[in-house]
């Protein structure tokens, strides 16, 4: 048999080739498509039907108070972020909990799928049987992450754009200009590395238990959760963005290790 | 320099030990039969050898240096419990994505070299989950195969071939082990075809290795005997019985006499007895006798 020879596996060569790999799964899995196309249905929708709800009235049978639906968004820019001023009257209602943010959840529906599939399938065995280090590991699924997070962000924008579109809401700028909005969409892709690695230090502690690294990972981003409307505004400024891409760095390379520590110390089969 | 040396290995699962103080040396370039029953802790030392699962204590030594080193991992390969491929990719995608795990530099050429080797070019394009247990195996075959590996851990790899498949895997490891100076340890329960390849056996028993053996140490271990049939079996089972010490009757309808003995004098025995023997042979007890015999040993103990 002449096949070719294993190469010396230096940590460059291992890293990209694991990549490659990685990469070429995601884009592959059918459920990277089927969270895409949520993200971008999503927006569509929650701007549409609450547009064609306003206006309809509603009556309490026992009072007899007639309730007229007001309009929950009245400007486009509102389902991706609000501006801290009004946010604590807002803190409750519909805008605050149905806007981009909600999109790292489906960043961790996505990892702990990816990652699930890599123990249920056996595939980790025959990946850390010819690498004893994890390093690689957790660098390329973080990438992967990080990459399906932020393309998920960027398919949620797009419909927001549409549905406010199709809603014929109003894409005027209040109280904030382009550079907030690039600025802030900029904060939200860096906050992906720090909810990124969350999500796969659970989903290695879950390994094949898809549904226990789906609520480990729920759980502790509910915790951050309010930190991300807080850090990543509307009227968003190149702060922001600094501070969103120190906490990505500090949460990947803090929690990755931790990550990294998991994988050694655990059975990984 | 051993392929694998494992000392005082043990793993412990909460208060169940799984494997006890277990020594075990493969030489290189061995076939290396691992031979014992379901719970033995075959697969916990395979998983250990490959560093899927953590020792509770003891060494483990491939090529010299420690299982966790990076490079001697990295020409390793295994199949352990299943091939490990997505079910929804085809076969060739799998094997595609291994090879660029490997960073191997010819990919396409790899991939077909290992599906011919194992005899599934035609099915290459199949989804590996709409393959059949036979052509999984295959598969798992050919992952392993990817690269070049020195040392290959196959765990159960002729279950569920059919008798083509078995004899082609028996070619395939007869043939890394003795042109390709390969490395192969192989745990079976199909003792008839293990004996037919390994160079080396390990028997191992309740985490413990009970008997580890070169072949040709096997075979002058292995009793020869005589087997015969004739007309009336229960009568010349009586008869010898009376002469001689050990007489048992096996499954394919032989008398079997392991007394130390020549033939003639048992035919000559028995034709003054009036008793027509239709066929006669010396045989040897083949390694899944051995095997019984010695796992009866240890219990009777």
């Amino acid at each position: 048999m002449e096949t070719n020879k294993y190469p010396k596996f230096n940590f460059k060569k291992r890293l990209v080739s694991m990549i490659k790999v990685d990469f070429r799964r995601m884009c592959t899995t059918p459920i990277y498509y089927i969270i895409l196309g949520v993200a971008l249905i999503v927006p569509i929708l929650i701007l549409v039907m609450t547009t064609l709800m306003v206006g309809t009235e509603s009556v309490d049978h026992v009072t007899g108070e007639v309730t007229i639906m007001e309009p929950i968004f009245t400007n486009v820019w509102q389902i991706i972020a609000s501006i801290p001023s009004t946010s604590s009257e807002m803190s409750l209602d519909l805008t605050t909990m149905c806007n981009i943010d909600m999109m790292f959840f489906a960043g961790a529906v996505f990892l702990c799928i990816f990652v699930s599939e890599d123990f249920k399938s056996g595939y980790a065995k025959n990946l850390f049987t010819i690498r004893s280090s994890k390093v690689d590991y957790i660098i390329s699924k973080t990438l992967i992450g990080i990459v399906s997070g932020i393309t998920i962000l960027i398919a949620f924008f797009i419909g927001a754009l549409i549905g406010g579109a199709l809603a014929s809401l109003s894409f005027e700028l209040v109280g904030v200009s382009v550079i907030n909005i690039i600025m802030c969409m900029l904060s939200k892709i860096l906050l992906v590395a720090v909810f990124v690695p969350i999500f796969l230090v659970m989903s290695v502690i879950g390994k094949q238990k898809t549904w226990l690294s789906m609520i480990l990972s729920f759980a502790a981003s509910m915790l951050l959760f309010t930190m991300v409307s807080m850090i990543s505004p509307l009227n968003a400024t190149f702060m922001n963005v600094v501070l969103c891409l120190a906490g990505g760095i500090m949460f990947s390379v803090g929690i990755g290790s931790i990550s990294n520590l998991v994988l050694k110390k655990t059975s990984l089969v | 320099m051993n392929a694998i040396e494992i000392r005082n290995l043990y793993k412990n699962f909460g208060q169940k030990q799984a494997v006890c103080g277990l020594n075990m040396t493969v030489p290189k370039g061995a076939i290396y039969g691992f031979i014992g029953e379901n719970g033995s802790g075959k697969s916990t030392t395979e998983k250990m050898i490959c560093g899927l699962i953590h020792p509770t204590s003891g060494t483990i030594l491939i090529n010299g240096k420690s299982h966790t080193d990076i490079d001697e991992r990295s020409k390793m390969s295994s199949l352990i419990e299943s091939p490990g491929c997505f079910p929804n990719c085809s076969v060739w995608n799998n094997l595609m994505l291994q090879a660029t795990n490997l960073s191997i530099t010819n990919k396409e050429d790899a991939v077909r070299k290992v599906l011919t080797l194992v005899r599934m070019e035609g099915a290459a394009g199949n989804k590996y989950k709409n393959c059949s247990l036979g052509m999984k195996q295959r598969i798992g075959i050919a992952m392993a195969l990817l690269g070049d590996p020195e040392l290959l851990i196959l765990d159960e790899p002729i279950n569920g071939l059919d008798v083509d498949g078995m004899r082609i895997m028996r070619e395939i490891l007869v043939d890394l082990a003795l042109n390709h100076q390969k490395t192969i340890v192989i745990s079976s329960h199909i003792l008839g075809e293990l004996e037919k390849i390994a160079t080396h056996y390990g028997i191992i028993r309740q985490g413990k290795m009970i008997k580890e053996m070169t072949a040709e140490e096997f075979n002058a271990e292995c009793r020869t005997y005589i087997a015969l049939k004739s007309k009336d079996l229960e009568k010349t089972k009586f008869i010898l019985k009376e002469k001689y010490n050990r007489v048992e009757e096996d499954e394919d309808g032989y008398l079997r006499i392991y007394d130390n003995v020549e033939s003639s004098l048992i035919v000559e025995y028995l034709y003054n007895l009036n008793i027509i023997i239709n066929e006669i042979k010396i045989d040897k007890v083949g390694l899944e006798e051995y095997y019984i015999d010695l796992m009866n040993e240890k219990k009777g103990r």
